[in-house]
């Protein structure tokens, strides 16, 4: 059978017996889940039983590409990785650019999966057919940047640093240097697997159905991003940093831990100020017109993202651009979170009621990242930290992964996308922002919870789905769920309606809330931190009971019974039925 | 600030000059200006609505500015305006798809002496070619109206671009009937 968009196969790696394999994929299957998040989640919630220990061989990693991975779609130069979490316990699935995803395509693969531990360090070296598990003892106590110069002659360098290494919780696997799949600890599921690093490189194009059709497609998808404000006025100008005169403007940006909402100072932080101050170079993923990813010339220095200044900066109380910058550089050789890493650190300042400097700021980063002295704490992640010290209610978290860089009480869209979130505190699962703060497609009010249960539900359904083809998210402040539908359908020569591929995602969606559940998460796990209840900033704290009517409007919106939980009618129309039996 | 233009947004609404989604103003202050957010409702405008940008050089606050900012940038620094008022007012819309001319005289004495002949120009909504022609335009002229889209009028304050807008309106509802009687 010819294959359109899809390889047709995975690799299957067993670390603990060397075995490799080639496994074939099922088109039935690829058409219920896509690829990249959806094929991974498909593939860790079959595979794994409940309570596996994220930190052994028996977790599974799953590096996934989508249909649209490789082809000329802009923006899909991206990758999945899905595993279950050693920070939440939850599963987990990030999505990341640079080059592995389109180069795992031209290998012809949709995706690997990795199993089992190996006893001594290992990489996975791979080109075209060629599969091979080497020895990688010389390159184990190697940060990101050394790994990646040592193995880049062989193609697109996947790594963890000594954060990985050292099992940290939140450590990320770092993909050429500076992007990254972070939340949650994939590095320490690859640390704990003595896999330091997959390096891959390839020769074959993927198929694409009808390339004149798709011509057409990619044209209204340019059109829509270059029309679009978010993507060729923001974005394109001064990356995600873009964000912060205008999070600091509308009172919901994270300060001193969640305590504060606004800063005097965070136009030291911004996007223009970042510009005035230096040169910079675009440093795109692979096929993206949009370019948010930046570096500071000549050094190569990575500009932070948003969230990093936000997390690691205000909410941490430093506002000093060099030491974040700093921070940032340092987080993403040791291979760590930039917003678990900065939110573990806020609350370890209010704990300890310790005001930070640049220094002190830059030096626990270092302790995170290598486990020394309170690092070896910190590095258990902000919620087991407060914990320990018999302050849980200092942490900002939710399911025990720290919040972004939004204030929820002054998005309540994003306060309820927060606590539904299935890898815990995230903004990206339904990107609300765009909506909220940008007004993009539609601005609706921010402090109103007027439509936002549907609204949180529809948009967690279409970025499941989005990720698992796996596209950038940004692209959806331009473009909708129709084009990506229209372009899935000219590279693959299935047909996708815009229902169907929502469905995609609702199907997603679903197996995730199952496997959280199997794993004993409740909707008692649906909740965001007291604070955001008891304290008032430039913004009113948040009604409980509002909160908790829109919650269960929520699983109303998702046809979930009032304890969150997936009915057998809701999972046959999405063809799992079978999975049912987990939480009748 | 944010009042005046709640006001003359409310009036635009309420004498069905526009819908509340299709429009824009703003005011220029030194080399600053005030606009109204994209997405946002000409009738229920408040404070959180209204966002300030340069005039001369871009600001993170360019991507929930009106996505007509490009065109107002370039009449502020082409012409002595300091207000503009973009809306839909559907009577110049309907006239300027009837006419091929490039411009409408009016047919009434007090538009006939207010405004003279009213310019008819083209252009994508938020595009560079159309702020360059309403930019151009208004040098001379105190409202255009853009091909089937809308009138934008200007003025030293609101209410002066508003009462500009209102007899481009009146004009081309005049024209309209007295063309079909
Ligand atoms: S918008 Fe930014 S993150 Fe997304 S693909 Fe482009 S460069 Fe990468």
């Amino acid at each position: 059978m010819k294959w359109y968009g899809w390889a047709g196969k995975l690799v299957d790696i067993d670390l603990s017996h060397r075995r490799i394999q080639v496994i074939p994929l099922e088109l039935d299957m690829m058409r219920l889940y896509l690829g990249g998040r959806g094929l991974g989640v498909h593939l860790v919630y079959n595979e794994l039983t409940s309570r596996t220990d994220p930190l052994s061989g028996d977790n599974l990693l799953v590096f996934a590409a989508g249909p649209l991975t490789g082809t000329p779609v802009p923006t899909t130069g991206r990758f999945a990785c899905v595993s279950k979490s050693p920070l939440t316990g939850t599963i987990l699935d990030s999505n990341c650019g640079g080059r592995f995803g389109p180069y795992l395509k031209f290998a012809g693969y949709d995706a690997i999966v990795v199993r089992g531990a190996s006893r001594i360090p290992v990489y996975i070296r791979i080109a075209d057919d060629v599969v091979l598990i080497e020895d990688a003892r010389s390159l184990w106590g190697k940060n990101v940047r050394d790994t990646t110069t040592a193995l880049k002659g062989y193609g697109s360098v996947l790594c963890i640093g000594t954060a990985g290494e050292r099992l940290v919780r939140f450590a990320n696997i770092m993909n050429d240097n500076t992007s990254a799949l972070g939340r949650g600890g994939l590095g320490a599921v690859m640390g704990s697997k003595n896999l330091k690093a997959i390096v891959v490189n390839g020769s074959n194009r993927p198929n694409v159905y009808d390339a004149n059709l798709l011509q057409h497609r990619n044209a209204d998808i340019t059109r829509l991003l270059i029309a679009s404000p978010v993507s060729s006025k923001g974005l394109r100008v001064y990356g995600t940093p873009v964000l912060m005169n205008l999070i600091n403007y509308m009172k919901v940006l994270p300060i001193a831990n969640f305590r504060r909402s606004t800063s005097p100072h965070a136009y030291e932080l911004s996007g223009e100020r970042i510009h005035e101050r230096f040169g910079v170079k675009l440093t795109p993923c692979y096929g993206c017109p949009i370019a948010c990813k930046r570096e500071i010339k000549p050094s190569g220095v990575e500009v932070p993202e948003y969230e990093t200044l936000a997390i690691l900066g205000t909410s941490c109380e430093v506002t000093n651009l060099n030491a974040i910058i700093e921070a940032n550089h340092l987080c993403n050789d040791y291979g760590m979170d930039t917003i678990s890493c900065g939110a573990t650190i806020a609350c370890y300042a209010e704990l300890n009621n310790l005001q930070l400097d640049p220094e002190t700021l830059i030096s626990l980063v270092h302790k995170i990242g290598t486990r020394k002295d309170v690092g070896d704490e910190l590095a258990e992640g902000a919620h087991r930290y407060a914990k320990k010290m018999g302050h849980p209610e200092l942490s900002m978290d939710v399911k025990g992964l720290e919040l972004p860089g939004y204030d929820p009480r002054g998005v309540l869209g994003m306060a309820l996308g927060y606590a539904t979130s299935n890898r815990g505190g995230c903004h990206t699962r339904a990107y609300i922002v765009g909506m909220e703060i940008f007004g993009k497609p539609k601005l609706i009010h921010r402090l109103s919870w007027v439509g936002k249960p549907n609204l949180v539900a529809l948009l967690q359904n279409i970025f499941a789905a989005v990720d698992s083809t796996v596209m950038c998210k940004f692209a959806l402040f331009s473009v909708s769920e129709e084009e990506i539908a229209n372009a899935l359908s000219a590279v693959t020569g299935v047909d996708f309606t815009s229902e169907d591929f929502i469905q995609v995602g609702e199907r997603i969606w679903n197996l995730e809330r199952l496997f959280n559940l199997r794993e004993g998460f409740t909707k008692l796990d649906d909740m965001l931190p007291e604070r955001f209840f008891q304290e008032d900033t430039d913004v009113k704290r948040i009604s409980k009971s509002e909160f908790m009517s829109a919650l269960l409007e929520y699983y109303r919106a998702r046809d979930w019974t009032k304890d969150g939980i997936p009915t057998h009618d809701k999972l046959q129309t999405l063809s799992i039925a079978g999975e049912y039996s987990h939480v009748a | 600030m944010w009042r005046e233009f709640d006001k003359f947004g409310k009036k635009l609404v309420q004498y069905g000059l526009t819908h509340s989604h299709f429009g824009n103003m703003s005011v220029r202050v030194g080399d600053k200006m005030f606009i109204t957010r994209s997405g946002s409702m000409l009738d229920e405008l408040d404070e959180n609505q209204i966002v300030e940008v340069h005039l001369h050089k871009p600001t993170s606050f360019d991507i929930i500015a009106s996505s007509e900012l490009i065109v107002h940038r370039e009449i502020y620094k082409n012409t002595s305006a300091l207000a503009i008022i973009h809306a839909h007012s559907p009577f110049a819309v309907i006239l300027s798809l009837l006419t091929d001319e490039k411009e409408i005289m009016p047919v009434d004495s007090e538009s006939i002496y207010f405004l003279h002949e009213i310019p008819i120009i083209t252009g994508k909504v938020g595009s560079a070619e159309l702020a360059h022609n309403a930019a151009d335009a208004l040098k001379d002229h105190k409202a255009v109206i853009i091909k089937g889209h809308g009138t934008i009028a200007v003025g030293k304050i609101l209410e002066e671009a508003y009462v500009n807008l209102c007899c481009v309106e009146h004009a081309c509802k005049v024209k309209y009937f007295m063309d079909r009687s």
